[in-house]
């Protein structure tokens, strides 16, 4: 699959490499560049979209200039990601074809990668936000404070944020600067802790452990099982070609 | 007949107290609780309005009854748990809720389905979307009080589900969908006894129409309640049928590229101008009849060919984001993975269609009559499921 | 009801009563249906559609409300939010009532056992009468279900059921 040449800020025109046609949001990205100026900190362009991450004060102005300058009328999510590697062990094989591998594998590493246009921080806002006229989606990311993650709101600019904010809000704590009513959308009331944190663990699987992957499930004792009467593709698993 | 002057004093009287009364009464605004166990939400959604008589002051919306917790259960499964998992979040058009998952994480991986998958892949998917219309369209009558209807969906969506459960296996929750393909190839005698259920579902269309669109009833509740403005519906985010009922022509099937083969296929998008719940209604029963025609053309022009790209057995996808949404029947479903390579993804973001639609409903219910509440739910149609994830 | 207190309908001449009493009751059971997620479709499919119909089992759906109601078929997943209005509606029924729990996640959590805000099972508020497996059930699964529920009916045994006592049934 080919995908668009990443925009680079010394050089708003792309190289005419590959990809004969008209960047279409090289109009765009030049007015966001003129509108946030610094505050705008890395951009790029993935399979359709442009993504581009701003700085965290500008994060409702960005909004603005989307909606009312550059008419991305139609406003599709805003979410946040929590880039802190797991603190519970990610599923893996025990037994069977690839285990393995498995038990060699090195743990994920400490550094945290941040997705397209980057990032810094633990947490980072994300929104994404469309132009059904003109069929283009923009995402808009922004890295937030650590210790005590915040942002502008949009809910005045695009009003379906409002909910988005809340959920936002009550599963990875990020406070929203000028949201109405920033209560609890999902979680009944007397929940405690934010769970979409990866500090959060899921307390069922802390009592019991998953196991992890069985590839093949053994046969029942005294019913044998050498390699020949081994079933050669458990019904269940997923990925068997054909 | 003289009026005597006692009556004539009388009736003054009368109309002055009936004016006394009607100034000098202060009523009290009314808390009205609906939900989250009623039978006009669909599901476990609870809406509390205040009344000022019968008109709605404000309203406000406590969904969470049905939250489950999908994403952070995504962040501990494996890729095919997932899709197993994911069925159950539109729980009436479950086919649907697979592919744009299953499309993002091919994405990563970049494998692609071969044509027949694609093809098939967009016949169950708009298969899934009459499974569920057809349910909305008896329903909505069943909310305004009339039965019929509803027996008549059941009824006929039968049909497809059992073609659905021919094919895949389960009534809904099919979990068919597989990265790099399908599960399994279509049984010997599906394509004929589809295509008699698509005639089928044609003429549920036609009755429905005949029995609802052309009732007088129906018509006075339906007409001008409800109104949503396509730039507040847009800025809200409203997506699918909503927003094309109040004008705006936008279908992710023809508007965005995708693997699947819908580009290939003759089918037009409908629109409404009016935006109210009319139109949201005339919008999905003709996008129904539309469906019918689309399953056909694809199941006429079905490639030969293997149904599943080769895929490892044990899948851990490259490290990568992506994003994809698709035009599912309530609106636009996508999914944001990331994935640190591994067996399951990192973070998994559910863009669920029912949570913006329904998030216009404390604007929307402002100075709106009790009965009306109740259509205007209903011609929103939403999934509890697809709300609360 | 001091027939029944005193140990009554024990008797032998008072079998027969309780033979008609619970034939009766199994074949008129106004079932209040809860339908929380995609079981409740099925549930539908089951109660509402003529392919699966429930009324020709004596079972009749749609009561005006709890309190009209025999029986509750809890479909769909229980979530810690959910709980206390189950937990209501449940008190709300009059006695004799039975409980059906339908559906993989209101018997035990089901797909969502690890989840941080459902509820593993509708057993741990309401006692359960009988558990209908699937994911979702077919709605011939959940028919099963409430024929089982009728032999368990036919057999009980009035009178400790008025005193409270644990129902075991053979």
């Amino acid at each position: 699959m080919s995908s668009v040449e990443p925009e680079t800020p010394e050089a708003p025109e792309a190289p005419e490499v590959e990809a004969p046609a008209v960047d279409p949001y090289a109009s765009d990205l030049q007015a966001l560049r003129t509108e946030l100026g610094d505050a705008l900190v890395e951009t790029g362009a993935q399979r359709g979209d442009l993504w581009v991450r701003v700085h965290r004060d500008a994060w409702d102005h960005a909004a603005e200039v989307l909606r009312h300058q550059l008419r991305y009328d139609y406003f599709c999510f805003l979410s946040a990601v929590d880039w802190m590697p797991h603190t519970w062990p990610n599923p893996k094989v025990i037994e069977g074809e690839g285990a393995e591998e498995a038990e060699e594998e090195p743990p994920p590493s400490a550094e945290i990668a941040r997705g397209f246009a980057g990032g810094d921080s633990r947490f980072q806002v994300l929104a994404r936000v469309y132009s059904t006229t003109r069929h283009q989606g923009v995402f808009v990311k922004s890295d937030l404070d650590d210790a005590a993650p915040a942002a502008p709101t949009w809910s005045r600019t695009y009003r379906g944020a409002d909910w988005h904010e809340r959920e936002t809000h009550e599963m990875y704590g990020v406070d929203f600067i000028g949201h109405p009513n920033l209560a609890n959308l999902y979680l009944p009331g007397a929940f405690e802790g934010y769970p979409l944190r990866k500090d959060f663990p899921l307390l069922s699987r802390e009592v019991k452990p998953w196991p992890g992957l069985v590839d093949v499930e053994g046969f029942p004792a005294g019913y044998g099982g050498g390699e020949e009467s081994a079933a050669p593709a458990a019904p269940a698993e997923e990925g068997a070609a054909g | 007949m003289a009026v005597t002057d006692q009556q004539r004093l009388s009736y003054i009287a009368a109309q002055a107290a009936d004016a006394r009364v009607n100034v000098e009464l202060q009523t009290e605004q009314m808390t009205l609780n609906l939900g989250p166990q009623h039978p006009a939400t669909h599901g476990t959604l609870r809406l509390v309005a205040k009344l000022d008589g019968e008109q709605v002051v404000s309203a406000d919306v406590v969904c969470g009854y049905m939250h489950r917790g999908y994403e952070k259960l995504t962040e501990v499964r494996t890729y095919p748990q997932i899709t197993t998992l994911v069925n159950r979040i539109d729980w009436l058009s479950s086919f649907a809720n697979e592919v744009p998952f299953i499309l993002a994480a091919e994405q990563l991986m970049e494998v692609e389905a071969p044509p027949r998958a694609q093809c098939i892949r967009t016949a169950l998917f708009e298969m899934s979307r009459i499974a569920n219309i057809t349910l909305f369209i008896g329903e909505m009558g069943v909310q305004l009080g009339a039965i019929t209807p509803v027996f008549f969906a059941f009824r006929d969506r039968e049909y497809v589900l059992n073609l659905i459960e021919a094919a895949t296996g389960g009534r809904f929750h099919p979990n068919f969908d597989r990265i790099g393909g399908l599960k399994d190839d279509l049984p010997r005698g599906w394509i004929a006894e589809t295509k008699q259920a698509m005639a089928k579902i044609r003429s549920y269309c036609d009755q429905l129409e005949d029995l609802l669109m052309g009732n007088e009833i129906f018509e006075t509740r339906t007409r001008g309640v409800g109104v949503i403005p396509a730039e507040i519906g847009l800025s809200y985010g409203l997506s699918g049928a909503n927003i094309r009922a109040s004008g705006v022509d936008w279908d992710l099937r023809r508007d965005q590229p995708s693997p699947l083969v819908w580009k290939d296929l003759d089918w037009k998008v409908w629109t409404h101008p009016d935006g109210d719940s009319f139109a949201r209604y005339w919008v999905r029963l003709q996008e129904t009849r539309e469906a019918t025609k689309m399953v056909e053309q694809c199941l006429d022009g079905l490639p030969a060919g293997p149904i599943q790209a080769k895929v490892p057995r044990i899948i851990k996808v490259p490290a990568g984001e992506a994003w994809v949404s698709t035009e599912n029947p309530l609106g636009e479903m996508g999914y944001y993975v990331v994935s640190q390579g591994g067996l399951g993804p990192f973070r998994v973001k559910i863009r669920s269609a029912s949570f913006n639609n329904i998030s216009i409903t404390p604007w929307l219910l402002k100075g709106v009559y009790v009965p009306d509440i109740v259509t205007i739910l209903a011609s929103l149609y939403f999934i509890l499921g697809d709300i609360d994830r | 009801m001091g027939i029944v207190e005193r140990g009554g309908l024990n008797k032998k001449v008072f079998k027969p009563l309780t033979h008609l009493l619970n034939y009766s009751r199994k074949y008129s059971l106004w079932v209040y249906q809860w339908g929380l997620a995609c079981c409740a479709i099925e549930m539908g499919a089951a109660f509402g559609s003529p392919r699966y119909d429930v009324m020709r089992l004596g079972v009749i759906p749609f009561p005006a409300g709890p309190r009209q109601a025999d029986l509750v078929v809890i479909s769909g997943t229980v979530t810690d939010k959910m709980a206390p209005p189950i937990r209501r509606l449940w008190e709300q029924m009059p006695d004799p009532k039975y409980v059906i729990s339908m559906g993989s996640c209101a018997n035990c959590g089901g797909p969502y056992w690890d989840s941080y805000s459902v509820t593993k099972g509708v057993d741990q508020i309401i006692p359960v009468d009988v558990y209908v497996p699937g994911c979702p059930p077919r709605p011939e699964a959940l028919l099963e279900g409430i024929v089982l529920l009728q032999q368990r009916i036919q057999n009980e045994d009035m009178a400790e059921r008025w005193r409270g006592e644990p129902i075991v049934v053979g």
